[in-house]
């Protein structure tokens, strides 16, 4: 199974292999407060028997106005670099991101999108099928936090309800003092749990925080990815003839995740 | 003979009404500038000439020339006339249609920005280098095929660092990991049958394995 496996590409970087279950920022507003993998999902992973999680690529939206530093906070990621002049992002962007969680490849597609509001008509048609949804907005500009309901709403409106991971993340934390940092999180944790998400402090610039949050959210998807596919393939009663693997032969894989998730609304 | 000093007398009446505030009274008309010149002015000089004439008795010749005057200034008279006529009349059509120009001016400033575009149209300058000139569609074709080629070079740098590595042996070839491409492009749809049974055999792979 993991010989299979290997053969899909090069070794994931060393800081990409996540073993332990990330934390989150502040339990006032996060998806969940265990701190281990759930235990069904670690028996799976350690029995290799996966199925075809580790083939996939989990769909990441991240949204939020102009110029808070959506694409900055991706290429830190992906890249480690950090621009100092800004570019407006022309539609769409994406990065891919491959990890190994609990011994099993996993890669996140991470959309980077306009905030510019001439590309939203653009941008908002790679909304579908988002495991995970990152509103993004600038610590030191209060608007940008109130837009993110809006973009959030936007973006859930492309979805299943209930299908998506919904964070929310306040940036350019190097910015603000530690003091005014707290004081803006604090409107900004009280929007989160309202929007069901979970909320992070970032700041690309200097780095801090951002591994720490991308594995948070890769290691969530990952869980889900998990259990859903244990959930569809018992149902699925390992019978090739009706079950699932067939039906990858008229639809792509993607669609297919897609309507997993939506027929079992986890969140 | 009678004619002449007869509408002088007339005139000098009209004169004395109108113009006798004149500096220079019925003699002035004859310092006058031609282009002002009015049918009143004719009649002063007639009258200035008809009494020199008058001056001059009864000699059949000044008779002969008086008819001669007579004529001549009944004919000024008649171009004074018609001149004054048609300078009033060219200066009444220049007022009307600067009025009418004027009117269709304001009346065209406001139709261009509302009549004629809307309230949802812009106009271009299509001379400005920067104009818009590319349709969303297009920018949506072109962002699509961009995503294509950038997941496509994904692959291809993953491929190429699988072969340094010795991850894969050399003739074992692309066939094993064109599966990864289906996954990665997005969105698309069609994709070769030949591809899709890749996968398949692939999660069969998975099946048996377990």
């Amino acid at each position: 199974m993991r010989s299979s496996l290997t053969p899909l590409g090069p070794p994931v970087s060393r800081d990409r292999i996540i073993t332990s279950f990330p934390k989150w920022y502040t339990p006032d507003a996060c998806l969940q407060l265990k701190e281990h993998f759930h235990g069904q999902v670690s028996s799976t992973c350690q029995s290799r028997n996966t199925g075809t999680v580790g083939l996939r690529l989990s769909k990441v939206v991240v949204v939020g106005d102009l110029y808070v530093g959506k694409t900055s906070l991706i290429h830190r990621f992906c890249k480690n670099v950090f621009d100092r002049d800004y570019k407006a992002t022309i539609g769409v962007d994406f990065e891919i991101e491959r990890f190994e969680i609990a011994g099993i490849p996993y890669s996140l597609q991470i959309w980077d999108t306009a905030g510019q509001e001439k590309f939203k008509c653009i941008a908002s048609a790679y909304y579908r099928g988002a495991q995970v949804i990152i509103t993004a907005f600038d610590l030191t500009d209060v608007q940008t936090l109130e837009h993110t309901r809006q973009w959030l709403e936007d973006a859930l409106r492309e979805n299943e309800p209930g299908s998506c991971f919904v964070f929310l993340v306040g940036t350019k934390k190097d910015l603000l003092s530690g003091a005014a940092c707290e004081q803006a999180e604090v409107e900004a944790v009280r929007l989160a749990s309202e929007m069901r998400a979970e909320y992070w402090s970032v700041s690309a610039k200097t780095g801090e925080n951002v591994k720490a949050f991308f594995s948070r959210v890769a290691a969530l998807a990952f869980e889900q990815s998990i259990l859903q596919d244990l959930e569809r393939r018992s149902s699925a009663q390992l019978q090739v003839g009706d079950g699932d693997l067939i039906r990858m032969e008229e639809s792509p894989p993607e669609t297919q995740e897609s309507k997993t998730s939506s027929s079992l609304g986890c969140c | 003979m009678e004619e002449p000093p007869l509408r002088e007398e007339e005139e000098e009446e009209g004169e004395e009404e109108e113009e006798e505030g004149d500096e220079a009274g019925p003699e002035g008309a004859l310092g006058k500038s031609p282009f002002q010149l009015t049918a009143e002015d004719v009649y002063d000089i007639s009258y200035v000439m008809g009494r020199e004439l008058m001056a001059l008795g009864s000699d059949p010749r000044v008779t002969q020339l008086q008819f001669k005057i007579v004529r001549v200034l009944e004919m000024l008279e008649t171009l004074v006339n018609e001149g004054n006529l048609t300078v009033e009349e060219l200066r009444m059509e220049r007022d009307s249609l600067k009025k009418e120009v004027e009117g269709l001016r304001t009346e065209g400033s406001a139709a261009g920005r509302e009549v004629n575009l809307g309230p949802d149209k812009m106009v271009v300058d299509l001379t400005d280098p920067n104009r818009p000139r590319f349709t969303l569609q297009e920018l949506r074709d072109v962002l699509q095929e961009r995503n294509k080629l950038k997941s496509q070079l994904l692959l291809v740098q993953e491929e190429l660092q699988c072969y340094k590595s010795g991850l894969i042996p050399p003739r074992e070839g692309s066939g094993g990991r064109r599966e990864k491409d289906t996954l990665v492009t997005r969105p698309s749809n069609a994709r070769s049958n030949k591809e899709e049974k890749t996968i398949i055999r692939k999660l069969f792979f998975f099946r048996s394995g377990k």
